[in-house]
């Protein structure tokens, strides 16, 4: 499938903004199951950008700006080629995962991370464990989690705020797309499962539901999945937000241990005043005839406040919903 | 007993069970020490009594001190430096500075495979990969940077002590941003000061070239081997325990000391504020720990440091000296690692080993080290400076009890090591002369060449059988001097 992907944030501050200074993780990656055609990041006013890889694969864009600003668009534009992502072919048993030399070699995506805190004896743990008890095969604890998670969560935005620990997400009961993900993992990994965060875009009206059939433009914000390592297979994704299949819908930005590694935006401004942003994804389907080129961005919206900043101050981060 | 009027200082001076580094087993003086002991068997109480006020009054005057955090506030006391100073051979010295050399060189090695280089030895299974994954200063941020000759750590302190026998042993290795060389150098002015006649029998090496020695490793750290880089010095501020060092290092260098507030960076590059306008920045010898360099990469809450550092660090305009990430090898748990990488990048052999060291993550180990933890020395793995250390000999039943559910539930968090009962020196006590334990951070520097400072840090405990020598826990310290070879 071609898609057409523009992602704009629109940060807007009460008081001129002297400087300002962003990291930025928005590039869709190139593997084997997707294919960038294009890809560009532009900026109002314009910004000084350098582009590398960080340690998780991911481009990273840091951009600066020292002239004084008091509003400031950042927008992405990408053409992507997806293909469907392969369902695992075999259903490896649950002993496979004790093999050690498995293990080490997923050591970061079995470990706690910052936004994936269980503790070993916790509630989280506790309930992974009832969760997989029966499952006979590692897909099949994978499927049950997943299914879990969406029985404990309800989708609601504005439930959570970024730096929720698992506790309290699965006391509140509700999240979006990065909370059912933090909280997949975090089961899947005290159940032993190598299990990490997928950042990236997804093609729906709805993300709570895969399979709905939807215009040829949606307005959503950036998505959160998993992927999961089976032994003597590989990775496989899904999206325990809607409970479907990882397929051509999904674009993939980058991975890592959780929301904390793939943060789309994350920067310091210097000013006094109170930031506001706008952001929003676009993305339309291509012909695949056609050159690559993004849709027309439209207007954005509002939906995040930072507290007043007599100094550097943080940039906004955008939740992924 | 009857007091005796003439009874000299070191009259009835008696090593206990450790190395004495003055003394032999017998109680004859070793030839080292000959001629010093010979000068503090003339003096009495009175006089080392005056001698020490001029030395008190000194740091005083310069503003030499330090901070204790232990209670609510920080408190600054005089810096305490013991009279009796600490004298090593040349040909001992030579064998020691090979040896951190050598620990420095593979710690380089492995920090520039780890960082830069594809971890090969990580791969080889020469340090285990989960170990390095969750270690806590393992800097993902760090990787693919750029760094000069690949001298990941220019200025490292590493801590040695010396065990019954006398040979040294590497007690932790300090790659991050080592403080203390400040006082080495104080130490020696107040001590020529005060007591410049005991210089006389002896040819010491200086030490007030180490400003010279770091500033000519600083400069061969600038990117693109620019030839007069703009260096400056990095410091949280004056709230920080060691300003008075960043301060002290920034002006014997002849080098800007500047705040976090001070730095800019624009373009991705890093410049100063200065009254002509914005200068370029060509490194930074910073004093400030990874996490609190860029609030854009790492906390985002800091005001420390410089939003936007890490991106002039990726674009290699900028080196950052010690660079981004060493404190992994700073971690306890790779501790016991260091030898093999010796081997592995060197292909030789340990000239300085560990002190012998129980790893807990390993079963067997901690089941064994655990059922005789009384006589060991159990640490966490991320402190240092003595905090949270438990010494198993000194320890309660209980302390000890709550040590073993700690390590059993957070193995990878401590390491158990044997007791080292360091070696002692003479230092003065009530009335007299008595041994008293200590140890030595040596100070080694490398950018395009590697130099070991002669001497370094010689902190002592100042209580009687204490292993304590920690300033901030009521340690003191002693001059320390390097002979020259003698000349025949």
């Amino acid at each position: 499938m071609r898609l057409g992907i523009s992602y704009r944030m629109h940060f807007r501050y009460s008081e001129p903004v002297t400087e300002c200074q962003n990291e930025v993780r928005v590039r869709p990656r190139d593997d084997d199951h997707q294919r960038v055609l294009s890809y560009r990041l532009t900026s109002q006013p314009q910004l000084q950008v350098f582009s590398v890889h960080d340690y998780w694969g991911t481009v990273v864009e840091q951009l600066g700006i020292r002239t004084p600003h008091t509003e400031l668009e950042l927008l992405a534009e990408a053409t992507v080629e997806t293909a469907a992502r392969p369902e695992p072919a075999e259903a490896p048993a649950v002993s496979a995962l004790d093999d050690a030399g498995f293990r080490l070699e997923h050591f970061e995506f079995l470990e706690p991370s910052q936004h994936v805190d269980w503790r070993p004896g916790d509630a989280v743990e506790q309930r992974a464990a009832a969760t997989v008890a029966i499952a006979a095969s590692v897909p099949e604890m994978v499927s049950a989690v997943v299914a879990d998670v969406r029985g404990a969560l309800s989708y609601e935005q504005g439930a959570t705020d970024i730096g929720v620990s698992l506790a309290k997400l699965l006391e509140g009961g509700a999240g979006v797309c990065q909370d059912f993900a933090h909280l997949a993992l975090g089961m899947l990994r005290s159940a032993g499962v190598p299990a990490r965060y997928v950042s990236g875009y997804l093609f729906a009206a709805d993300e709570t539901s895969a399979n709905s059939e939807t215009a040829d433009i949606v307005t959503v914000q950036t998505h959160a999945w998993i992927e999961v390592a089976l032994p003597g297979w590989g990775w496989w994704a899904l999206d325990p937000t809607n409970g479907g299949p990882v397929g051509e819908r999904h674009v993939v930005i980058g991975c890592g241990r959780d929301y904390g590694d793939v943060p789309p935006v994350r920067g310091a401004f210097m000013g006094s005043g109170t930031a506001e942003v706008d952001a929003e994804v676009l993305i339309g389907r291509q012909s695949e005839d056609l050159p690559p080129e993004a849709p027309a961005p439209r207007r954005a919206r509002s939906d995040v406040r930072t507290p007043a900043a007599p100094s550097w101050s943080q940039q906004s981060q955008q939740q992924q919903q | 007993m009857l007091s005796e009027p003439r009874d000299g200082l070191l009259d009835r001076y008696q090593p206990g069970g450790a190395f004495d580094e003055a003394f032999d087993a017998d109680g004859s003086v070793r030839d080292t020490y000959s001629r010093i002991v010979e000068r503090f068997r003339e003096l009495d109480v009175d006089e080392i009594r005056r001698l020490e006020k001029l030395v008190a009054d000194e740091f005083r005057r310069q503003g030499i001190t330090f901070t204790v955090y232990s209670e609510e506030e920080g408190t600054e006391r005089i810096w305490p430096m013991d009279l009796f100073p600490r004298l090593i051979a040349a040909a001992e010295w030579d064998e020691l500075a090979r040896g951190l050399s050598q620990r420095v060189a593979a710690l380089n090695c492995f920090l520039a495979d780890l960082y830069n280089g594809g971890a090969a030895a990580v791969a080889d299974g020469v340090v285990p990969r989960w170990l390095v994954m969750s270690s806590q200063c393992f800097e993902r941020n760090a990787m693919g940077i750029a760094v000069p000759h690949s001298a990941h750590c220019n200025v490292a302190g590493i801590d040695v002590v010396r065990d019954t026998d006398g040979r040294y042993r590497v007690l932790e290795d300090n790659l991050r941003s080592p403080s203390g060389i400040s006082y080495v150098i104080e130490n020696r002015a107040a001590m020529a000061k005060a007591c410049s006649w005991l210089f006389y029998d002896h040819a010491v090496q200086p030490t007030e070239q180490y400003g010279q020695m770091l500033r000519s490793t600083l400069q061969s750290m600038a990117p693109g081997g620019e030839h007069d880089p703009r260096i400056v010095v990095l410091t949280p501020g004056i709230f920080n325990a060691a300003y008075f060092e960043h301060a002290f290092l920034a002006r014997s260098m002849g080098v800007e000391l500047v705040e976090g507030r001070d730095l800019v960076v624009d373009d991705h590059k890093v410049y100063t504020r200065t009254i002509e306008g914005l200068v370029k920045v060509d490194v930074i010898y910073r004093r400030i720990d990874d996490d609190f360099l860029d609030p854009v990469a790492f906390r985002p809450n800091s005001t420390l440091g410089v939003p936007g550092l890490l991106s002039a660090l990726r674009a290699g305009t900028v080196t950052v000296c010690n660079a981004l990430g060493n404190g992994v090898v700073d971690d306890k748990g790779v501790y016991p690692y260091v030898p093999e990488m010796i081997r592995y990048y060197l292909g030789a052999e340990p000239i300085i080993d560990n002190v012998t060291t129980y790893m807990m993550w390993d079963p067997d180990q901690r089941r064994e080290a655990l059922a005789r933890l009384d006589e060991l020395v159990a640490k966490p793995v991320g402190e240092s400076g003595g905090y949270g250390v438990l010494i198993g000999p000194h320890a309660t039943e209980q302390q000890l009890d709550e040590a073993r559910a700690r390590i059993e539930a957070e193995p990878r968090s401590w390491i158990v090591q044997e007791l080292v009962q360091l070696s002692t020196l003479p230092s003065v006590a009530e009335d007299r002369l008595e041994p008293r334990h200590l140890d030595l951070r040596p100070f080694v520097l490398t950018g395009e060449r590697t130099q070991v400072f002669p001497g370094g840090l010689t902190r002592v405990a100042m209580r009687r059988g204490s292993l304590i020598v920690n300033s901030s826990q009521g340690g003191g310290s002693k001059d320390t001097w390097v002979l020259a070879p003698e000349t025949p």
